[in-house]
């Protein structure tokens, strides 16, 4: 496929001209990085034919400054709306894989770039899958093969024709509705695309007669009054990445396969997605005992995105928790243990990156909706799962009553009562008592910190602190006279000269 | 016919003096439920003509049908004593009446946590055992536990009635079996040395024995038969019952006592000729309906029929006539009365034992004086489901002071750190209640060293806590309890209907309540876990979780899940290192097997990291012979801070290491709780840190490079040492006739076990086996062998130490690779380990 319609050069230039956009960013992820001299040079060539045939008619001439963003600070699906800033972009043309997070500021338009697959063989599959199982089934697929949908689309009718079987009321496919994007002013009542998104439970929402809409991850669909989605078998085609691992988590109650176009072969099997939802389960329960909780930023970008930080702070000091906010771009690891004081962390993020294969890190990463089910009393794991943040913003806060006779926390991972440390009664405490009594108390105390290997858990990062053995330099030195010079060690941090010798 | 009121009780309890709170123990099925119900028959809440057939102390209905106890009860039993017995009581008393607060508990190994929560409230014990079975196995646990407690004990010889109905032994040789019987508990409780105690052995003529036929509900001690024949031979009480036991023999012809049978036929032991004789009299002449013979020896015995009951026939009649000439309540409850300690003189020895804090506090002493009026000392040894749904009464012993109904008190649960806030409510009790049996009184208040339970306290505690009054915040908790047991057979429950998981959680959260011994936990996977101490306490557990506690939701159970141990087998072949991530900072490692015992002594606790460094790097240069300086350089124990692995520093004047201290700790928990292989916990590994190079900016060789690094050394280490899995092993006990013995040898060489002690039982035809068998291939065991035997062998397996598997894990196909790889598939890890080049860096 040649680098013009692989780019949608001509929609893009299109999309640019009719807003009359004069500094455009493009964004490209780093495996697209390597054309975007190409498309550049493609996008203004198209550009200025456009400009001219304008000119033409008389319009102003204006020049177009295209800019080429690369090494996105966070997740490369989102758009990059910072870095755009930087150059007072007033659009967004973003390449590759998306995640359809509303942008804030900018108009965006996106480019999913176009994915080769074997017509025939899809709807082969599909049409399949649908004669051996009775229920209704939904295609959904990733947005790189949104170009051949319309095909597939056609080539199945043509073989239920053949067929005796209507597979055409029984087969049902999303839609992509638009590739632009415009800012969401106000994050409660979002417009185009993004009204759907608002509502909680499974990203629905009812529009009266015509049934329920759906949407996630750019696609929507609506399913007819009375039914819902677990009445349909889902039917994915594409990759197994991000997007399809949110589709699975989310309709964690239908029945799932994908079809790999890659490979050109139908998985049924996909224990291991079930496997996730399991394991974010533990998560939770693991995030009900954390005594420090870092909210971890992930964007900055993604509409709402204060909202729900300020939403988790609160939440989390309700539940008693210290919360600290650290800003960080691509967490890894090594970035994470950092911070070895926090006991979990949310990450908040667009609804592709949010999950983080916990299995490195050092403290488990969960999501918003995972730590407001952690970290709000009473609230239950049902099944019902929602990675976008913005289904949190809506939901009716659930007020924990303070009862007399409210039953401790069971944790399941010491397997007996715990009782939550609540912070502000400790800070209430410590500003009654007099602070001298508090010293001499404390002065009292028998410590044996310095012999004890044991470590407590720690309610705040200054506790924590104070429980390291090392806490820094020690100014008061003990030896005031200077220390005798010694020669220190040489070479390269690959490997310094004495050690070659010993190794 | 109830004899009490609640009123009348909570009056007793009062009297400190004559309380008495025993608990029952004994090996499964000899019989300690059914005398219980004789005893609770004589205290009056059901009527003495059902005893014996239905038990009371079996509440629950799979109990019954088992025939096996499965929970401890606790009952109140009042007893009211004649001025002319307790002629000879020397100790404090208030007035004739006696509360005696008993406790029935489980002999199946399975459940002996129960018995471990009921020794804890109660002071003395006694202990039954069958007099043809003898000492067995679970006899022996028990009793070791209620020795460490400082419980004294009483004994009685059990089931009587099998010497004269079913063997028909004659009096001699019966007399040697008791006297065996006797001498092998004596052998157990002679290595509890201990001053304060005093002698805890047992000795008929001192009357700490009784014999008793617990299902005919009758028994007797040597003191009734001494009462009996003092007067007639005119000599003293206690003379008589020395006469009664051991080498004195007496020949009706010559009316001579003497110290050695004489070889004549009439010359008999005097326990055969006065005790034993007598009652096979009896018992004949009734089996046999010779009424005409009976009727006036039992006017010379002093006992009355009422006229209906003479109308009774063969056994029934047998039973009633043995009932009213010999009751076992009297017998049992007037040796319990006489020689078990009052809750005021057990305390004043068991405060050691009891409480954690300074033995010279206040607490400790209201808790040494069983003060009534002192601070409030309560420890709530177990939680018991209530008949309104998913409510428990927190069950337990007031030490000292009071506890009212309404009382706001401190509940310590068992992680409160004096001083410290954590693992701590203040509520209010809702009610107290005395329990006896099926029915709960409702009283006021009780007073210390009585049993109780509360009501309104179970939404705090999980299984166990000290509670004292709201005010005394300086008060220490009273020790938890040690098991013998331990959990180490798992299930992983899901329910069948997804939507049901909340049900499955509250569920889980009554079941850990609900038994002493049950974990219910997460797995990394997000499984919920049942733990139990073996199969048939996890089955018994699951239906109570599916039953009582989920309101019959289904629940899906998978196969028996046991956990296992990563440890190495050698040094490290080679040091090694790992880089940062910045590849700026470089550790370097090795791992070594720790030394044999050491891994124990940090499960008993006898090393840990609250020891003093001094007293710690004593005991390993001592007894482990580490270097003294060595031992100093521990940085931590793991996994969670306290488990049997150890980082040690080796270092030589590295610069910056204190900094990375917290750091390689931390690395250290995270890697000792997930080992490289399948991600079990390590055990006795050593881990020395042999160099460090670090990055001479701070902010290059923080936590977040460090860490991981850490972590990927461990591994590396653990690689390079010859890792090994280690496998739980049960001790299995059996006890079985010599014909059994093939059977049982073909089972256990086809479960992988081995026999290492099979001994017989003296004067018995009876065998001993002890062997080893892997917990993993207990499953069905029981089964098994009871097939291979056709029942007569019956195993008791108890968790005893972790077993190293000789296979290699790294080397594929061996039997350690595939355990690796199905633990692996089980976790959702993949399959195949992560191979060292992950965790090793070159220079």
């Amino acid at each position: 496929m040649d680098l013009e319609t692989n780019y949608d050069i001509t929609a893009t230039a299109q999309f640019i001209h009719t807003h009359n956009f004069t500094r455009v960013a493009l964004q490209f992820p780093d495996n697209l990085l390597k054309d975007s001299t190409r498309v550049v040079s493609a996008l203004r060539k198209s550009l200025r034919s456009l400009r001219e045939f304008d000119a033409t008619r008389g319009g102003d001439e204006k020049d177009v400054g295209l800019y080429v963003m690369a090494d996105t600070a966070y997740g490369s699906c989102c758009v990059d709306e910072v870095g755009a800033s930087h150059i007072n972009a007033d659009c967004v043309i973003h390449y590759g894989h998306t995640c359809f997070s509303s942008t804030t500021t900018l108009p965006a338009f996106s480019v999913f770039g176009k994915a080769p697959i074997c017509v025939a063989d899809c709807v082969e599959s599909i049409s399949k899958y649908a004669l051996t199982n009775s229920k209704p089934i939904m295609v959904l697929f990733g947005l790189e093969y949104a170009h051949s949908i319309q095909q597939i689309r056609k080539a199945l009718l043509e073989a239920s024709m053949s067929c005796r079987d209507d597979l055409k009321s029984k087969v049902h496919f999303a839609d992509v509705p638009s590739s632009v994007m415009f800012p969401s002013k106000d994050i409660n009542k979002s417009n185009g695309l993004q009204e759907l998104n608002g509502d909680f439970s499974n990203n629905a929402c009812s529009d009266g007669a015509n049934g329920t809409g759906y949407s996630i991850g750019g696609l929507t669909w609506k399913l007819p009054e009375g039914q819902s989605m677990e009445d349909y078998l889902l039917f994915w085609i594409g990759l197994d990445n991000s997007a399809f691992a949110n589709v699975v988590l989310t309709y964690n109650a239908c029945e799932i396969v994908r079809y790999d176009a890659a490979e050109n072969r139908m998985l049924t099997d996909l224990s291991q997605q079930r496997r996730i939802l399991k394991r974010r389960y533990y998560l939770v329960e693991r995030a009900k005992d954390a005594n420090i909780v870092g909210i971890l930023v992930g964007t900055l970008g993604v509409a709402g995105y204060l909202h729900i930080i300020n939403q988790m702070t609160e939440l989390i000091t309700g539940a008693g928790k210290k919360a600290y906010t650290l800003v960080m771009g691509k967490p890894n690891p090594a970035k994470l243990a950092n911070f070895p004081e926090c006991d979990v962390f949310v990450y908040v993020s667009c609804a592709q990156t949010a999950l983080l294969d916990s299995k490195e890190y050092l403290a488990p990463v969960i999501t918003p909706f995972e730590a407001t089910i952690a970290f709000s009393r009473g609230s239950q794991w049902t099944g019902a799962y929602a990675l976008d943040f913005r289904n949190l913003i809506n939901k009716p806060r659930h007020e924990v009553e303070k009862q007399e006779e409210e039953e401790a926390r069971f944790s399941f991972l010491q397997g007996g009562y715990v009782e939550d440390l609540d912070n502000e009664e400790i800070a209430e405490e410590e500003r009654e008592s007099l602070a001298l009594v508090n010293a001499t108390e404390k002065a009292l105390q028998l410590r044996d910190n310095c012999n004890s290997l044991v470590k407590v858990g720690a309610r705040s990062g200054a506790e924590f602190l104070a429980n390291r053995s090392y806490q820094g330099l020690n100014m008061p030195n003990e030896n005031t006279s200077p220390e005798p010079y010694i020669i220190g060690r040489q070479g390269r941090a690959a490997g310094y000269e004495d050690e070659k010798n010993n190794h | 016919m109830v004899k009490f009121t609640a009123e009348e009780l909570r009056r007793i309890m009062d009297f400190k003096h004559n309380i008495r709170n025993m608990s029952v123990i004994a090996h499964v099925d000899h019989g300690k439920s059914t005398l219980t119900d004789s005893l609770v028959a004589a205290a009056g809440i059901i009527a003495q003509e059902v005893a014996g057939d239905v038990r009371m102390t079996d509440t629950r209905a799979d109990e019954a049908e088992r025939g096996i106890t499965i929970k401890s009860t606790g009952i109140s039993l009042y007893y009211e004593m004649s001025d002319e017995s307790l002629k000879s009581f020397k100790g404090e008393r208030n007035g004739n009446e006696y509360l005696i607060n008993l406790i029935d508990s489980p002999g199946h190994v399975d459940f002996s946590s129960e018995v471990t929560a009921a020794l804890r409230i109660t002071d003395g014990a006694l202990v039954v055992v069958d007099c043809v079975e003898g000492v067995c196995v679970q006899t022996e646990t028990v009793l070791r536990q209620a020795l460490g407690e400082r419980i004294r004990p009483v004994l009685t010889v059990n089931k009587m009635d099998r010497c004269f109905l079913e063997l028909q032994v004659d009096g001699e040789e019966a007399y040697q079996t008791f006297q065996r019987v006797i001498e092998n508990a004596n052998v157990i409780m002679a290595t509890y040395e201990d001053p304060l105690l005093g002698d805890v052995m047992v000795y008929p003529e001192k009357g700490t024995v009784a014999f008793s036929a617990g299902l005919h509900g009758w028994a007797f001690t040597l003191t009734n038969f001494a009462k009996m024949y003092a007067s007639k031979f005119g000599v003293d009480e206690s003379k008589m019952m020395e006469r009664l036991w051991g080498e004195n023999f007496f020949d009706p012809a010559t009316k001579k006592w003497t110290s050695k049978s004489t070889g004549s036929p009439t010359c008999k032991r005097g326990f055969v000729q006065f005790c034993y004789e007598p009652i096979k009299q009896i018992i004949n002449t009734c089996m046999n309906d010779q009424k005409d013979k009976l009727w006036p020896m039992l006017t010379k015995l002093g006992v009355t029929m009422k006229s209906d009951e003479k109308e009774l026939m063969g056994k029934a009649l047998m039973k009633r006539v043995m009932q009213t000439w010999l009751p076992a309540s009297s017998a049992l409850l007037e040796m319990m009365i006489f020689h078990l300690p009052s809750p005021s003189t057990a305390q004043r020895y068991r405060v050691e034992n009891l409480y954690e804090g300074p033995l010279d506090d206040q607490y400790a002493a209201a808790i040494r004086a069983c003060d009534p009026e002192g601070p409030l000392m309560l420890y709530v040894s177990k939680m018991i489901p209530a008949s309104d749904k998913g409510r428990f009464f927190a069950f337990g012993r007031v030490f000292s002071g009071k506890v009212s109904t309404g009382l706001k008190v401190r509940i310590m649960g068992p992680n409160y750190v004096p001083g410290e806030k954590k693992d701590l409510y203040v509520k209010s009790v809702q009610r107290t209640v005395i329990w006896m049996g099926k029915k709960q009184e409702t009283v006021e208040d009780v007073p210390c060293g009585n049993t109780v339970a509360l009501v309104g306290l179970d939404q705090f505690i999980t299984k166990n806590a000290t509670l004292t009054n709201e005010k005394e915040t300086d008060a220490h908790p009273i020790r938890a309890m040690k098991f013998s047991v331990s959990p180490v057979v798992r299930v992983a429950v899901q329910c069948k209907v997804a939507s049901d998981l909340p049900k499955l959680v509250e569920g889980l959260k009554r079941l850990a309540k609900s038994d002493p011994m049950v974990v219910c936990t997460i797995e990394e996977s997000g499984e919920h876990i049942v733990a139990g101490a073996g199969e048939l306490h996890l089955e018994i557990c699951l239906k109570d979780l599916q039953d009582d506690f989920m309101g019959g939701a289904e629940i899906v159970k998978s196969d028996p899940v046991v956990s296992f141990r990563e440890t190495v087998l050698e040094r490290s072949c080679r040091t090694v290192m790992s880089k940062s991530p910045n590849k700026h900072n470089r550790l370097y490692m090795e791992a070594r097997p720790m030394e044999d015992g050491l891994a124990e002594a940090i499960d008993e606790g006898k090393i840990g990291p609250r020891d003093d460094p001094k007293v710690r790097s004593k005991i390993l240069s001592e007894e482990f012979g580490w270097d003294k300086d060595l031992a100093k350089k521990i940085w931590c124990f793991g996994p969670e801070t306290l488990g049997p692995n150890m980082v040690v520093d080796m270092c030589k004047g590295v610069q910056y290491l204190n900094e990375i201290k917290d750091s390689v700790v931390a690395g250290f928990q995270w890697a000792s709780k997930e080992g490289a292989l399948a991600e079990e916990n390590m055990r006795a590994i050593c881990f020395e840190v042999c160099d460090v190079v670090l990055h001479a900016d701070a902010i290059h060789r923080g936590g977040g490079q460090i860490i991981p690094t850490a972590r990927r050394v461990f591994y590396a280490s653990q690689l390079t040492a010859k890792p090994r899995l280690l496998e739980p092993v049960y001790l299995v006990e059996i006890q079985a006739p010599e014909q059994a013995l093939g059977g049982i040898y073909s089972v256990l060489n086809q479960k992988r076990g081995h026999v290492f002690e099979e001994m017989q039982r003296p004067g018995t035809p009876l065998y001993n086996i002890k062997a080893y068998l892997p917990v993993i291939e207990s499953f069905g065991f029981s089964s098994q062998l009871r097939a291979a035997t056709s029942g007569q062998a019956f195993p008791q397996c108890v968790f005893d130490h972790w077993d190293m598997m000789s296979s290699d894990p790294l080397e594929s196909g061996s039997q350690a690779a595939a355990l690796v790889t199905d633990i692996r598939k089980r976790k959702g890890l993949k399959e195949q380990m992560t191979p060292l080049s992950e965790f090793e860096d070159k220079l």
